[in-house]
Parts: C-alpha cells; structure tokens; sequence
C-alpha cells in the first residue's frame, strides 16, 4: 500500500490503514520525541497524541508533502509544547516550594533518576549533560539539531519541516554545534562530570 | 615568553572552536591538516576532544528505542474514548480562568464596596457613639440587669 492509499484509507476512517501506516512510522515518531524531551514515557506519550491527531485531521493533508515531513512536523511541535508547560509547571511548583520548605522536590528527583535504573552513574552523567546542553539551545536550533543528529536526516528534508530555507538550516545547525561545544567546553573545565 | 604563551593560547582557543566540526568531518582540508597537527602535539586539546566525542556519543547510544509492543493496542483504545475527555477537557479549559477571573472580579468589587462603607461609616459617625454605649454599661451594673429580667 503507498502513501496516498494509507492517506486515503486513513481518510475514510479505515483502522487497517491507520494501523499500518501507525506500524510504520512509531519508531521514528518515538525517537524523534525522545530526542526532545529525554524521557521515553513522555516520549511515547507525545507520539501516541501525534497519531491521534493524524488520525482526526488526515482530510486535512494536501498530499504535497511526504507524510513523514507531516508526522515529524507534528511530533516536534507537540514536543516543544510539551516542554514548555513543564517549564510553566515548574516555575509554579518553585514558588509552592518557597511556601512549603521545599518538600515536594524529593519525589521529583526520585522520579526522574528512576526513569532509567540499569545504566551506570557515568553514563547517567554524561547523558544528563548532553541533554542539559540542548535544552539550553534556542528553540530552532535545538530542532534542527535533533532532526539532523538522532533521525540523521538531510538538510534539505529539516528545510521542508521547518518551512525554512536550506541556507538557514545550515545556519542554525552550524550555530547549535557552536553552542554545544561551548557548553560541553565549559562543563569540561569546571570538571562537572 | 608572554607573547609565545599568548598566541599558543589563542591557538588552543581556535582548535576548541573547531573540534566538534572536526569530529563531524566538517572542516576544509587545511584546516583539518592544522586541528590534526595541534592534536599531535598538544595532550589538553586530545583530551578536550576524546570529552566532546564521549559526549556526541550518546546520541547514538539513545537512537532509535525499541517502543513499547502495546504501543497501538493503547494508541487504538484512546481513538476509541478520546473525543470525549477531550472536549471536556477543552470545555474545562476555558471555563477554569472564566471563572476564577470572575472570582477576582467579585472578590476586588467587594474590597472596595467593603472600604467605600467603612470610610463612610468614619465620617458620617462619631467615635463618641461606641464610647457611649460602654459608659451605659458602667452605669447600669450587670446584677440589675439580670434581675430585671427574672
């Protein structure tokens, strides 16, 4: 079955369409959430909410562009809102912190180390850094950055995505690189890990 | 001497900026030649540099994660019961800040219905009143208040 056959299956309700193209695309809707937000719950999470919206707005798709351009348009907007209420979440929690001497913020440390039991502390470490390290990056980089490096996708498709030009897909990838590497430099002289 | 240390400084600082585009074989050939020359001779910069490549490693540590074999079973399920949590959770949504802005509303009317009579109260009666009152009391003892009840 090709694209335009799952998209018209899709479109007419048919569950055996939606399954196939579901089948077919999780991994890398998965990976591409993960690459976001770090955390493989939340990521799965993410993904299944990009299927639902598939789902219910697949008369919508044109068909001018490859439904994997759609899913992954999709996934890093979900992804970066999901990102963003945390935040929202977190600046309330520290303020009911202040208020109740901090007592709700051992739970929390326990849940995310949690999250990942069977990996040593060095690896831990070294993976929180990198993580910390993109989450600092401004927005348009850290998709470009994710889309290039975890889904190893060529400029041209990360232009299509992010409905840029190709030019300021290299701009911001080479601008992202340079940050990181900032980051990580000045993590290494600090001898935070 | 300060100058030889200044420029193998600045040097040490222009290898950093290019090490992360070395490790992606991103940097012109000459370019490459000096960063690899450097490297040779220079043991901070080979360390900086087996560091970033640890770091950039993990990406592909984390790539591609096996996803959970219930992934549609639990995908199918919500297609079946989302639509409605969904538009309660919609209609939640926009009811929850109407009507705690509507709180606040009634809550500063309020306030300032509440000082408008207290400063009105001030002016229109003297402080005498209540004084007053508590003089009737001492004039009146309690006893013969009660008595005249019985």
């Amino acid at each position: 079955m090709d694209e335009a056959q799952l998209i018209k299956g899709i479109q007419q309700g048919d569950r055996k369409s939606f399954q196939i193209l579901v089948e077919s695309y999780q991994r890398m809707v998965v990976n591409t959430c993960l690459a976001i937000v770090h955390n493989k719950a939340d990521a799965e999470d993410l993904a299944q909410d990009v299927f639902l919206e598939i789902f219910r707005t697949a008369e919508n798709f044109r068909g001018d562009a490859k439904i994997s351009t759609w899913l992954y348009r999709i996934a890093t907007n979900r992804s970066l809102n999901l990102i963003r209420n945390n935040k929202r979440k977190r600046f309330f929690q520290s303020i009911e912190e202040t208020f109740t001497g901090g007592r709700n913020r051992n739970s929390e440390i326990s849940e995310n180390s949690g999250d990942q039991p069977d990996r040593n502390i060095t690896d831990q470490q070294r993976s929180d850094l990198l993580h910390r390290a993109i989450d600092r990056l401004p927005e348009k980089q850290r998709i470009a950055f994710t889309l290039n490096k975890y889904e190893e996708l060529p400029y041209q498709q990360i232009a299509e995505i992010m409905e840029i030009s190709l030019a300021s897909v290299e701009s911001l990838i080479h601008r992202a690189k340079r940050n990181l590497q900032e980051q990580l430099l000045d993590c290494y002289k600090k001898k935070c890990v | 001497m300060v100058s030889y240390i200044k420029s193998n400084k600045m040097n040490h600082k222009s290898i950093h900026k290019d090490l992360i585009f070395y490790l992606d074989n991103e940097l012109s050939v000459e370019r490459k030649t000096v960063v690899e020359k450097h490297l040779e001779e220079c043991a901070d910069c080979r360390s900086i540099l087996a560091f970033l490549q640890e770091e950039m490693q993990v990406i592909g540590k984390e790539k591609n994660p096996e996803v959970s074999p219930f992934f549609y079973t639990r995908l199918s399920a919500k297609l079946d019961k989302k639509p409605d949590s969904q538009a309660q959770s919609q209609w939640v949504r926009l009811a929850q800040p109407a009507f705690f802005s509507l709180l606040l509303v009634i809550g500063i009317y309020g306030g300032l219905k509440l000082g408008s009579n207290a400063s009105s109260l001030k002016v229109n009666q003297p402080a005498t009143n209540s004084v007053q009152m508590l003089n009737d009391f001492a004039d009146e003892p309690i006893e013969s208040f009660l008595l005249d009840e019985l």
